[in-house]
């Protein structure tokens, strides 16, 4: 599995629009600069519904409605990181293939996905019954809770992709070769 | 000197007296900034981020570089949601979301701004420790302390008590133009915040 990881990533270093994306200070800049701050459209109102129903904030404003009405520009940030997201990878396909810190983030964003859709599920199933008490039904306080803890990791983990100590053209542990996925005798890193 | 004589003193600025300390204070700082007040005191505070880099933050800082990640982290997450809060707020003011009740959305969004800013401010003041010397070389960091220090005064100065009022009783137009500049007033604190790590 982590050889053919290895080889789709060289071969997508080798496409000239990854070498173009990678060597333009610029346009690499402004991705990076655009993926971070979506933060501010996704994560942020993400951690806006998920603080309601925990009853950390906005306690006046109906919880259902608010998640209803923030679903779609919540939507549009995510989007546009996924966008990002995957042309910083494209950017340098290698590296990050083989970064510690962006498997742990690939994984902890299928457990938010799913962690999103059992939320949505239970919300909608449960709907009005306690629109405007402060704190949401407790199955849907642990689904909100999740989601700040996974999102808060998966943010963490995105700034130490930045970081080299585990990167594969260093000595690593056999744990650290075997969860980065490095390949014995690679020689592109 | 007793309340009366306070509000009488401050008819004279008319309805809006915070809203005109804010902008002399913005007057005197683009002054500062502009004036030759600046460049005479540029080189005195280089000792002040050298002493930066030997305080304890500055010590973690260098030394641990996954303590420093941590906190840009936290820096993120903190950053990304003083953005969800304004974006929300001044969403609202936009006419966005109508069905919320405006009210409960502006405060309960500027409680969550609030503290949102505190974590902002103390994550980068730790940051800052770590690589003082290095920021304060970096034309873009003063950038962004200038609009980060803009930012607070609209938000306190400009925004809230405005929104303070009923806001059915202020001018529409003075609302909207209100929200989008606290949204572009944000929007270049984090872009020059993003930019210092590109430098």
């Amino acid at each position: 599995m982590n050889q053919l990881i290895y080889d789709i990533a060289v071969w997508l270093d080798d496409t000239a629009w990854s070498t173009a994306i990678h060597e333009s200070y610029y346009l690499y800049n402004w991705i990076e600069a655009t993926h971070v701050l979506t933060l501010m459209l996704s994560l942020g109102i993400l951690f806006l519904i998920d603080m309601r129903m925990l009853g950390w904030a906005l306690p006046n404003v109906p919880a259902t409605r608010l998640a209803e009405k923030l679903n779609a520009p919540m939507l549009v940030g995510f989007v546009v990181m996924f966008i990002t997201g995957i042309l910083l990878f494209y950017a340098v396909p290698v590296r990050s293939a083989q970064s510690l810190w962006f498997r742990i983030k690939m994984v902890l964003l299928v457990v938010c996905a799913v962690n999103a859709y059992l939320f949505h599920k239970r919300m909608t199933q449960s709907l009005a019954s306690w629109e405007n008490e402060p704190k949401a039904p407790s199955a849907l306080r642990r689904g909100a809770a999740i989601s700040l803890a996974f999102w808060t990791v998966i943010v963490v983990c995105g700034r130490f992709i930045a970081y080299d100590w585990y990167d594969c053209d260093y000595g690593q542990t056999d744990l650290v070769r075997a969860l980065a996925g490095c390949i014995d005798g690679q020689t592109r890193f | 000197m007793n309340s009366s004589s306070v509000s009488s003193r401050f008819t004279v600025l008319g309805p809006y007296p915070r809203t005109a300390v804010a902008v002399l204070l913005l007057g005197a700082a683009l002054l500062f900034s502009f004036g030759g007040m600046r460049t005479s005191l540029y080189p005195e505070l280089l000792s002040v981020f050298e002493w930066m880099e030997t305080t304890w933050f500055g010590y973690v800082g260098k030394t641990w570089g996954g303590a420093f990640a941590l906190v840009q982290g936290g820096h993120l997450v903190s950053l990304g949601v003083l953005g969800g809060s304004v974006l929300f707020s001044d969403g609202r003011l936009l006419g966005l979301f109508s069905s919320l009740p405006i009210r409960d959305v502006i405060d309960g969004a500027h409680k969550v701004f609030v503290g949102a800013l505190i974590v902002v401010v103390a994550t980068g003041v730790f940051m800052v420790c770590g690589v003082a010397v290095k920021v304060y070389y970096l034309p873009v960091f003063w950038y962004k302390m200038l609009t980060l220090t803009v930012g607070v005064l609209f938000a306190f100065f400009v925004r809230k008590p405005l929104l303070d009022r009923n806001i059915d009783q202020v001018n529409p137009w003075v609302v909207r133009l209100v929200a989008v500049s606290s949204v572009m007033v944000w929007f270049t604190v984090a872009a020059t915040g993003r930019w210092i790590g590109f430098s």
